[in-house]
């Protein structure tokens, strides 16, 4: 795998559609053994229709739409404020879901296969269960959000064991959002109210933290999801800033990346069937100047505004993830779709 | 018996407010009533709610693309906020200066239109009609973006005399003309590819796209113009400061603050009074609404219970009372289409008129919903606020008689406005189950179901549903 120092933007994936080819708030992604994609759709509001725009999308990261399963649903299944998703090796997809304090279990068909987990505060139950990710022994890492830990869990839902509490002290936690795990097992926490990642190794012990609150280089403004490449950078969705940040394996900053999302071909596709809308697009300026407002406050800013204004920018990046090849996909959930980026090497 | 002071602070906050809970209503009493009052004119003093938590876990309220979503966030802002006048304020521009999601397919414009009564609320009069005329949501709404030089369109023109600001039978239909060709020009950038977007809900590739206010000087007539007995080579700017001098809008907006925040029945004194004052303020809306807050007419006991509440005020003010909704919780949305099927439907009025309000909020329908949705937020003893309810009736003693438990629950609630008529029902129904006991285990649980039964008849009363 390739070093991520710098970012060279590739192509970009999907666009919106309810419901078959294209994407619906999509907030996190995994591949499987074969490099299919499989895109979390979390869609909402939960009322009437919109409930069924829940699902996950399979597809390629060339664009090929293979199919899509799942729906909203409190029942097993069902998908209510689902947040993370990650397959095992054996190719079965496990998803976290927030407001039903659970994961639920599929095969790479989309066939419902378990579930497990509860509400509550006692070890292995969850409140607001937002990140997923597998550790090298193939056990699960949760964040568990507003109980402010991180848990392991066997496949089966068996507890391990957990870390962290409520605080800003090294190793305790404001609402965790990411998850990530490096090539040596260590452990790295998007620590969300606290505006900084932590590192902890393979057993949970803390390791080191990097990051403060504000939006220079280096700080942030609530970070979502994160990852880390071969060569130990840490890939940050700077959720709050609307931007993804690179870190060396110290947390030094290295680069920082607002987004530069051009159509995707589904995209593409879309416009050529609906010309009127194309031609208007082509001759309007789609990166205006905006003007600050004394109403934007701090976790509703300048930058949410631009990227309610520009169409290539991030806007609300909620996971990054490494793709079979090194490349890294950064999925920007309002915008519906995910940018995809290449090491420069 | 409540004080004189508690009553009336929870008419302020009913009225200037989404209501308040007890331990508020403690809170502002201990402060005073003028004070009080300055900290509800001063909403900037207050702290700002943070949104990183709702934009978190309602992915659908972050980016607003949907009027359902954007009903729910302008709701928990309601509900969590702490500048109460603020978003009071925001609610009646919005009822006044009516813009619909329904035309523009674009809740977040609506949105955003909000933002600036918030800003701009309690500011100058004229202010606020300057942003409205530069407010994008506004000049798709009002067709704005179709008023040319070479061909002006006069909708926005007309209503900004009729509806926003001096009513009609002020201004002639040469007025109209003159105002529409003052604001030839303004407009929203992309103005013909975001109309192709709006026309549709096709599936845009990603998402809505933002507007914006530009100025286009090439397409402004800037011929003289004669409006309202005044000639020069008028733009907008110039035709709003005509308008803010006209004894005519000095009384319109007073009588609609006087209808919004005083009374259902109008008084033509105390609305003479605001206008007056509006107009010896040069339109400043903070002053205007100082005074209201300090009238007689406003603290009297004729205002107390003179106005039938919107269903926002409803409610958002049972939501808080009930401590719902403090965090983000997906229901919320299910209690923003409460509002709407009550009749008020907020980003989406039916017409640019707005709301037809006091006893037109009331129909057999609506008035079922009103009671039920209620009825739900303060039955549930899992709510923090009922608790709090329950506690405040617990410390009166272990044991409570029926008309001790009625008294107890409207004090915990802040209804200290009752008629004996009411209050007489609701002994009578409480007396059914004798002495209520909150002792031993069994018959306090009985005790409390009974005391969250009496919450919901209380939610069901006339008065409960007046503000």
């Amino acid at each position: 795998m390739t070093t991520a120092t710098a970012l060279q933007y590739s192509h970009t994936l999907g666009f919106m559609a309810n419901q078959g080819r294209g994407f619906n708030n999509p907030v996190d992604l995994a591949f499987d053994s074969d490099g299919i994609i499989y895109v979390l759709n979390r869609a909402g509001p939960e009322v009437g229709v919109r409930i069924a725009y829940k699902r996950i999308t399979r597809c390629t990261a060339d664009e090929q739409y293979l199919g899509e399963f799942g729906s909203g649903g409190t029942g097993d299944g069902g998908l209510w404020w689902p947040s993370s998703l990650a397959l095992d090796r054996k190719d079965r997809l496990y998803i976290a879901d927030e407001a039903l304090n659970r994961v639920s279990i599929f095969d790479r068909e989309g066939n419902y296969l378990d579930k497990w987990g509860a509400a509550g505060s006692a070890s292995g139950q969850f409140n607001r269960p937002s990140f997923i990710v597998f550790d090298l022994d193939d056990n699960l890492l949760i964040a568990d959000s507003l109980n402010h830990r991180v848990q392991k869990y066997s496949t089966d839902g068996t507890f391990l064991s957990q870390w962290g509490s409520y605080g800003t002290d090294p190793g305790r936690f404001n609402m965790p959002w990411g998850l990530a795990v490096d090539e040596a097992g260590n452990v790295f926490v998007s620590d969300w109210r606290n505006d900084r990642v932590q590192k902890f190794d393979l057993g949970g012990a803390f390791v080191l933290a990097f990051g403060e609150t504000g939006s220079g280089e280096g700080q942030f403004n609530r970070p979502s999801g994160l990852a880390v490449d071969g060569n130990g950078n840490i890939i940050v969705a700077d959720w709050g800033n609307e931007r993804v940040q690179v870190f060396d394996a110290e947390g030094r900053f290295l680069a920082s990346y607002r987004g530069e999302s051009r159509d995707s071909q589904w995209a593409q596709d879309y416009f050529a069937a609906n010309p009127d809308e194309a031609a208007g697009r082509w001759s309007a300026d789609l990166e205006p100047e905006i003007e600050a407002r004394p109403e934007y406050s701090q976790h509703r800013g300048y930058e949410w505004e631009r990227s309610a204004n520009v169409e290539k920018l991030f806007w609300g990046p909620t996971s990054v993830k490494l793709g079979p090849d090194g490349q890294v996909f950064i999925v920007d959930s309002l915008r519906h779709r995910i940018q995809i980026y290449r090491p420069e090497t | 018996m409540a004080s004189k002071e508690l009553a009336l602070m929870a008419h302020l906050l009913r009225r200037a407010g989404f209501g308040a809970t007890r331990d508020e209503l403690d809170t502002y009493v201990s402060q005073g009533y003028e004070a009080t009052v300055e900290q509800l004119l001063h909403p900037d003093a207050s702290p700002v709610m943070d949104e990183d938590l709702l934009r978190r876990y309602h992915i659908d309220q972050n980016s607003l693309m949907l009027i359902e979503s954007s009903q729910a966030y302008w709701l928990y802002r309601i509900i969590n906020t702490h500048r109460p006048l603020e978003e009071k304020m925001a609610l009646f521009w919005h009822g006044l200066f009516a813009t619909a999601y329904g035309k523009l397919n674009h809740a977040k414009a609506v949105v955003n239109q909000t933002h600036t009564f918030r800003r701009n609320g309690l500011g100058k009069f004229a202010d606020i009609l300057l942003e409205l005329s530069r407010d994008p949501a506004m000049i798709f709404w009002l067709d704005n973006k179709d008023n040319h030089k070479d061909s002006p369109n006069e909708n926005y023109g007309r209503e900004l005399l009729e509806l926003f600001s001096m009513g009609i039978g002020n201004y002639t239909e040469d007025d109209v003309k003159a105002c529409a060709r003052a604001f030839t020009g303004w407009t929203i950038a992309n103005a013909d590819y975001m109309s192709v977007r709006a026309s549709r809900d096709s599936i845009w590739p990603h998402g809505r796209l933002d507007w914006q206010f530009v100025y286009l000087p090439g397409d402004h007539d800037d011929s003289e113009k004669t409006f309202l007995g005044h000639t020069g080579p008028f733009n907008g700017e110039d035709v709003i400061d005509i308008i803010c001098q006209q004894p005519a809008t000095a009384w319109f907006v007073a009588s609609r603050l006087y209808g919004f925040f005083v009374s259902d029945t109008p008084d033509e004194a105390s609305i003479q009074f605001l206008a007056d004052t509006f107009t010896e303020t040069n339109g400043d809306i903070r002053e205007v609404m100082r005074a209201l807050f300090l009238s007689d007419f406003f603290k009297g006991e004729s205002a107390r219970l003179a106005r039938v509440k919107s269903p926002t005020e409803l409610v958002a003010g049972t939501a808080r009372l009930a401590g719902s909704y403090q965090f983000p919780e997906w229901g919320i949305v299910n209690l923003a289409m409460d509002v709407s099927f009550m009749g008020q439907e907020i980003l989406n009025p039916p017409t640019v008129e707005g709301w037809h309000t006091g006893r037109e909020w009331i129909d057999t329908g609506n008035l079922v919903e009103r009671v039920n949705s209620a009825a739900l937020e303060m039955g549930d003893l899992a709510r923090p606020g009922v608790q709090t309810v329950l506690q405040r009736v617990r410390a009166r003693g272990g044991t409570l008689t029926p008309e001790e438990c009625v008294d107890a629950c409207l004090d915990a609630i802040g209804q200290f406005d009752v008629t004996e008529a009411t209050r007489a029902s609701l002994i009578g129904h409480a007396s059914l189950g004798g002495n209520l006991e909150f002792g031993e285990r069994g018959s306090a649980d009985c005790s409390e179901e009974r005391v969250a039964e009496l919450l919901q008849l209380i939610v069901a009363t006339r008065e409960y549903q007046l503000a």
